[in-house]
């Protein structure tokens, strides 16, 4: 006889309704998006199935989409090796001042965060705006005025000013998880560290990161995660230019589809995006799972 | 609670605190800045001060913000959909999260695999294909064709936040309800539920908040005014009003008061709540 916990009624009650959406707003269209990618439509008109040709142009004949993949992976490499370590660090130091303040503190460095990334993203333009933008000024003002530059519409300052507002936003999110893991390591093994002799840096380097090992890989793991996923905060600031140099393929595929009228392409290209973060996203999970337990 | 670090040295001490305030001001001062201006006159920001306090405050620049921002229709659209879609997330991911850590069944491990994908997707992959799916149904231009995908997109997190939450509630609770022969959604909504509260409170704020500030969605799916929610308000003002800067910072301050407002008084709750499922799991 089957348990309580075991009704198959009741599960199916829990499970199909949320099942139900998943399926009908993710993996439906990522079923259509499959079959178009195949065709050249341009969003109206007949539909041609065109075999590989899309993929063939993606991998083969579209610079854009290499330098759409390239702009990607710095993303990711400034969000894991320059966004973690600082908000690692501003965490350890919240960790050393009292509770009360470090709340405040942590309730101000979380703020970017909760705000909409469409005032993120005008926010951002307005400060690096070449004529009125407060950069510029503040580089007037300290006499560095022959740095001001159009930053994001400078082909050597757009890319970077552009992963700096993604990583400025994004960095609430991996304080807040360093903290809370801070938060987790027993006293104990780091006052044990200190009477062994141990200073601050090698407490933290042989102790405590040690202990947060799984923190710091789910941490890097929703880094890349979201490394894949932006989208917005390049689509309101420069829209990829100038001349695709800071082009995101999640950009690139919603301006091939409803700007250029290649909705085919651009499915070709969400088909890519899918696959890649989801086999990113398998690999490193396995790289991070196997990782702790050799040491 | 918070175990905080034995404190260091006095004058490290004041340093370190300097430090933090230090990063805090940095971390304000755009939003300062924009507070500022938003009360002046355009002219005033292509002045070659750093920074001008609004003496005289121009308040009229929140007016015509309001009104040529559209901020009163695009504010109750905004919370129309993104409370029913909170309300839906959350009661959807509250069963499935009970159903993958409580019950027993047979696609159980498929399911928790649907969960952890459902995190992996963008949003974006969606915007194409949704627009040729969404319209067989007449979806495309509707609030219900908003509100379908922002459950979808929040499901998987919120489900996992309860997942969290229903391991550390003990399950004898439920097993000797069932026995003295409560119903199912008797326990579920008079027993778990009320144990769970802090999940819901953390997958509603969290919710609300990720939808509140939404865009691409429902700039990819709407159409019709009438039914564009409160992001657009700053969009509205890009092309027609682009020279207005002042009106165009009132309204970038009108529209992130409400989930600031939110995020003030339920930021304990994101803060410890958000993080609880990864630092367990």
């Amino acid at each position: 006889m089957r348990g309580p916990f075991q009704n198959r009624s009741v599960v199916a009650t829990l499970v199909l309704p949320g099942i139900a959406v998943m399926v009908f707003a993710m993996l439906v269209p990522l079923g259509f998006s499959l079959y178009y990618s195949f065709t050249d439509w341009a969003g109206f008109g007949d539909v041609h199935p065109v075999g590989w040709e899309n993929y063939k142009a993606i991998f083969t004949q579209d610079p854009v989409f290499w330098r759409a993949l390239w702009n990607t992976l710095l993303l990711m490499l400034a969000t894991v090796f320059i966004q973690n370590p600082v908000a690692f660090a501003l965490a350890a130091l919240l960790a050393h001042v009292s509770a009360r303040f470090s709340r405040i503190l942590r309730t101000i460095y979380f703020i970017p965060a909760v705000l909409s990334l469409v005032i993120v993203a005008k926010l951002w333009v307005s400060i690096l705006n070449p004529t009125y933008g407060i950069l510029n000024k503040l580089l007037a003002l300290v006499g560095l005025k022959s740095l001001a530059v159009s930053w994001l519409s400078n082909p050597h300052t757009a890319l970077a000013a552009v992963i700096f507002i993604i990583v400025w936003q994004g960095f609430g999110w991996a304080l807040l998880f360093y903290y809370a893991g801070l938060m987790t390591v027993p006293r104990e093994i780091e006052e044990a560290a200190r009477v062994d002799g141990a200073n601050w840096f090698q407490t933290y380097l042989l102790v405590v990161i040690p202990y947060l090992l799984p923190v710091i890989s789910a941490v890097v793991v929703i880094d890349v995660i979201s490394s894949m996923k932006q989208m917005e905060l390049i689509f309101l600031s420069t829209g990829g230019g100038p001349g695709h140099l800071t082009q995101f393929v999640s950009v690139y595929l919603y301006q091939k589809a409803f700007v250029a009228g290649e909705y085919g392409y651009g499915n070709a290209l969400s088909v890519i995006l899918v696959v890649l973060s989801v086999g990113l996203t398998l690999i490193i999970q396995r790289v991070m799972r196997s990782a702790p337990d050799e040491s | 609670m918070a175990k905080q670090r034995r404190p260091a040295g006095s004058g490290l001490r004041i340093l370190l605190y300097a430090f933090l305030v230090l990063i805090a001001v940095l971390q304000l001062f755009p939003l300062v800045w924009v507070g500022c201006y938003s009360l002046l006159k355009s002219g005033d920001l292509f002045g070659s001060e750093f920074l001008k306090l609004p003496l005289h405050p121009l308040w009229h620049n929140y007016v015509r913000a309001w009104v040529d921002g559209k901020v009163p229709l695009y504010f109750c659209n905004s919370l129309i959909v993104v409370s029913v879609s909170t309300v839906a997330s959350t009661a959807l991911s509250f069963c499935l999260a009970y159903a993958l850590t409580r019950m027993q069944w047979r696609f159980k491990a498929l399911g928790l695999v649907a969960v952890t994908l459902g995190m992996v997707v963008p949003i974006h992959t969606t915007l194409l294909p949704n627009f040729i799916w969404f319209g067989y149904f007449h979806l495309i231009d509707t609030r219900l064709g908003l509100i379908i995908p922002y459950v979808a997109f929040t499901l998987s997190f919120n489900t996992l936040i309860y997942m969290g939450q229903f391991r550390t509630l003990p399950k004898s609770i439920e097993e000797a309800a069932l026995m003295d022969g409560a119903s199912w959604p008797r326990i579920l909504w008079s027993i778990v539920a009320p144990l769970a509260m802090p999940a819901t409170m953390t997958v509603g704020v969290m919710t609300f908040l990720n939808n509140w500030n939404e865009f691409i969605m429902a700039n990819t799916y709407l159409a019709t005014d009438d039914l564009r929610t409160l992001p657009f308000s700053i969009i509205r003002f890009q092309g027609q009003y682009s020279s207005d800067y002042a009106v165009q910072f009132a309204c970038m301050v009108l529209v992130a008061l409400p989930a600031l407002l939110l995020y003030f008084v339920f930021s304990k709750r994101i803060m410890e709540g958000a993080t609880a499922g990864a630092i367990k799991g």
